[in-house]
């Protein structure tokens, strides 16, 4: 018999990740809903926490992981394969360290063979959590990283309290719903003023969905200011990274138990 | 060096479909994109290498070279790597010999000069066919 299409790949990237304790994708569904560095800002306080983490850019076509962390430059090829570069404690792997600002435009499935190609060749070691930050859209890239064969996959559903943001993590949690990824819960983010938790539309889209509620992040405005300067430290110190902090710390807690 | 990793997940893949099917591997054809720049002698080296003591031992191997085809998508040109060699600087080839799809970051169609195109084949190191005596 003969075997056609094989995509070795797979199989590269199911033994990269065999390393890795949990997996954590940080989805919404919509664009500028805040994703991006809350997934560095996680990525951050896991490797504060001291417990090793890595941050892996899914956002292909507008990838922003190494601008917030000042990561620049192809990664170093080790005997493994490719070795992210370590800022701030974390591991970041981005298309953008080859690309170096330059768009990215691409047709078909071409967003998701980078992605396949990154997660095949880079070389975590071990890992107590990966970060993902996801592009938005429910497309090709989410398809493949909701399917991962691997344990401890999660997903963290990140939304504005407006209908417009919270229709699209709707959707999001629908297709979450009754597959392998477990949903560690949805976050409000950029939320001004004060509210009931629950009665706010994050609280009620996790009620909805039965899965748990994380809270709401603030409106920080030193958050910009940190992300202007690349500076993780100093978002780290922001009342949002203390906040989400306090929102994940059950999940930590689950990745500190779960640490060798 | 990630053409090492590459070649050991060629080997795994094909031992991990021989001992899903319950057969021994007859033959693998591997084909190598011109997009990922390989040198094709150093896939056959690392895999004669890799080879040894695996599933592929005794499997005849064959390595052939694949041209790439790019398509544009707005006008309908098809054209090759080749022709757009001369304009890609020394860094753009070290970029696309990891991500061969950055080939859209660096150049654009020598028609329309559009960047809406698709690389249809010949992008890196591929499996093309393995057999089985099952």
């Amino acid at each position: 018999m003969s075997e056609s299409g094989l995509d070795f790949r797979r199989g590269m990237i199911d033994r990269r990740l065999a390393h890795t304790g949990r997996v954590l994708l940080v989805m919404s569904g919509k664009g500028g809903v805040g994703k991006s560095v809350v997934s560095a800002a996680l990525a951050g306080i896991v490797a504060s926490s001291g417990l090793t983490a890595g941050l892996m850019d899914a956002d292909i076509y507008g990838p922003s992981s190494a601008l917030l962390f000042g990561a620049r430059g192809l990664p170093a090829e080790g005997e493994s394969g490719l070795v992210p570069p370590v800022l701030n404690g974390v591991k970041v792997m981005s298309v953008d360290l080859f690309a170096s600002g330059r768009p990215i435009p691409l047709a078909g499935s071409g967003a998701n063979e980078v992605l396949l190609e990154l997660l095949a060749l880079t070389d975590w070691g071990n890992l107590d959590c990966l970060v993902v930050d996801m592009p938005p859209a429910t497309g090709d890239i989410m398809l493949t990283l909701t399917s991962l064969r691997k344990r401890d996959v999660g997903a963290l559903v990140v939304t504005m309290p407006d209908r417009l943001s919270t229709s699209v993590a709707h959707r999001v949690l629908e297709l979450l719903k009754g597959g392998d990824v477990t949903t560690v819960g949805v976050l409000g983010n950029m939320v001004r003023g004060s509210s009931k938790d629950n009665e706010t539309s994050p609280g009620r889209l996790a009620e909805e969905f039965g899965v748990p509620f994380l809270g709401l992040l603030p409106f920080d405005p030193l958050v910009s200011d940190a992300v202007e300067k690349g500076n993780v430290e100093a978002l780290l110190r922001t009342k949002f990274a203390r906040s989400l902090r306090r929102s994940m710390v059950a999940y930590l807690r689950g990745i500190r138990r779960s640490a060798p | 060096m990630h053409e090492l990793s590459l070649v050991q997940g060629i080997i795994n893949a094909v031992g991990e479909t021989a001992r899903e099917k319950g057969g021994r591997v007859q033959s693998v054809r591997i084909g190598v994109g011109e997009l990922a720049q390989f040198d094709i002698r150093l896939v056959r080296g690392l895999l004669n290498d890799l080879k040894k003591g695996t599933s592929l031992e005794e499997a005849r191997i064959t390595v052939e070279p694949e041209k790439s085809k790019v398509k544009c998508l707005t006008c309908g040109r098809v054209w090759n790597f080749q022709e757009l060699a001369g304009p890609i600087s020394s860094d753009d080839r070290e970029m696309m010999h990891f991500i061969p799809e950055l080939l859209n970051s660096c150049s654009r169609c020598p028609n329309c000069s559009k960047s809406y195109f698709e690389i249809e084949e010949g992008r890196s190191v591929r499996i093309i066919e393995v057999v089985l005596d099952v």
